[in-house]
């Protein structure tokens, strides 16, 4: 059973990923934002993250970044699950900040996701 | 068709230069085209909220439990749509904006009862404050109550998206001003301050994000409101209420029936 941290902002996507999630025996966590995200993984490192980009507060990207200026989590997959396309930023640019996936939420179900985790858990 | 009267008008007397007029019209067709994508964005959330809503219902076997949920967010998104019409309708004069005496503490109890479904759904502790009984004040009906309800909307899923110790608190709000009665819609987890109210005018249209420190969602509620106040003279500005930071109008009262 991975320990997985899912940082969205909108109490209802959250919800909904959530049950999805449960339902394939992982342990998940929610944060709504970068900075309680932050300090939660400072309590407990999880397994993978799983994240929107556009946050309250911060955005996304300061967050990665932060998560990269500690050793200690800078082997943490990161998955990006977004309403924001990826713009043609090359994967090597993602690759530097710890993302392994990039999901664009209108194109993904929720069991793509789910199926996505449990391969990048076993391969990882 | 007015308005074009009107220029051609202010054209003949020269008050008003065809360079002038253009600009005026290309500001205008710019706000427009930011207002669209805006609530193109915007209705981005309920859309995604009901399309995982369904999935999950298929993926536990639970539709019941899902069916509210999908239920009330699609007639949230047909309210805001509702309201976008309406604004837009407004805008090109299609409906007048015509100012009446219309009793507030009844637009306000329409609206909480409008927005009481949604505050639930993002665990928000929605309260209606009226301080005080208050005349009539000038404004277009359904016009306030639309953008009321358009500005409750931002705020409860902003809200309901900020790590707070508490059930955070929304409320709706009137209290008597100096130049009139403030109604509007105030917060306690998060402050607005007029530079993030002017740097979300810079960003409106940009970015899904206007408001930085305020929401995750791109806040269209806040312009399509603002847009249906300023059709009525009023101005949506940074207000407290009661130590609680948020948006509100100032309206005139309506001094007729005082008189009657």
């Amino acid at each position: 059973m991975a320990k997985i941290l899912l940082l969205e902002p909108d109490a209802l996507l959250a919800k909904n990923t959530l049950g999805a999630l449960k339902k394939s025996g992982h342990k998940i966590s929610w944060q709504s934002g970068a900075q309680p995200a932050i300090s939660a993984i400072d309590k407990q490192i999880p397994d993978l993250i799983i994240m929107e980009l556009q946050l309250t507060g911060h955005s996304g990207v300061e967050f990665l970044y932060e998560l990269q200026s500690y050793p200690e989590w800078q082997t943490i997959p990161v998955i990006i699950y977004s309403h924001i396309p990826n713009a043609g930023e090359p994967a090597k640019h993602w690759q530097q900040l710890g993302v392994v996936a990039y999901y664009y939420k209108p194109h993904t179900k929720l069991k793509e996701l789910a199926d996505s985790i449990d391969h990048i858990l076993m391969t990882a | 068709m007015n308005l074009r009267i009107g220029i051609l008008g202010y054209m003949q007397e020269g008050k008003i230069s065809a360079p002038q007029l253009r600009g005026t019209s290309k500001r205008r067709q710019s706000a427009d085209e930011r207002l669209l994508l805006s609530l193109a964005e915007h209705l981005k959330l309920p859309l995604l909220q009901i399309t995982q809503s369904a999935e999950l219902a298929r993926l536990t076997n639970r539709p019941l439990e899902q069916l509210e949920s999908i239920e009330l967010t699609a007639e949230n998104a047909l309210k805001l749509l509702d309201n976008y019409l309406f604004t837009t309708q407004l805008a090109q004069q299609q409906i007048a904006a015509e100012l009446e005496p219309v009793s507030l503490s009844a637009v306000l109890h329409d609206v909480a009862d409008d927005l009481h479904k949604l505050a639930a759904q993002y665990h928000c502790n929605l309260q209606l404050h009226l301080s005080g009984r208050y005349e009539p004040i000038m404004a277009h009906r359904r016009g306030l109550e639309a953008a009321l309800t358009s500005l409750g909307y931002v705020f409860i899923e902003a809200q309901g998206s900020v790590e707070t110790a508490h059930k955070p608190v929304v409320k709706l709000a009137a209290h008597r001003g100096k130049k009139g009665v403030v109604a509007g819609m105030f917060a306690d987890a998060e402050g607005l301050s007029s530079d993030m109210y002017q740097k979300a005018h810079q960003l409106y249209g940009r970015a899904r994000q206007p408001l930085t420190g305020l929401t995750a969602s791109n806040g269209a509620g806040i312009f399509i409101a603002e847009s249906i106040l300023s059709a009525m003279s009023a101005r949506l500005r940074v207000a407290r209420h009661q130590k609680l930071n948020g948006l509100a109008a100032t309206f005139m009262p309506s001094y007729q029936l005082s008189i009657v």
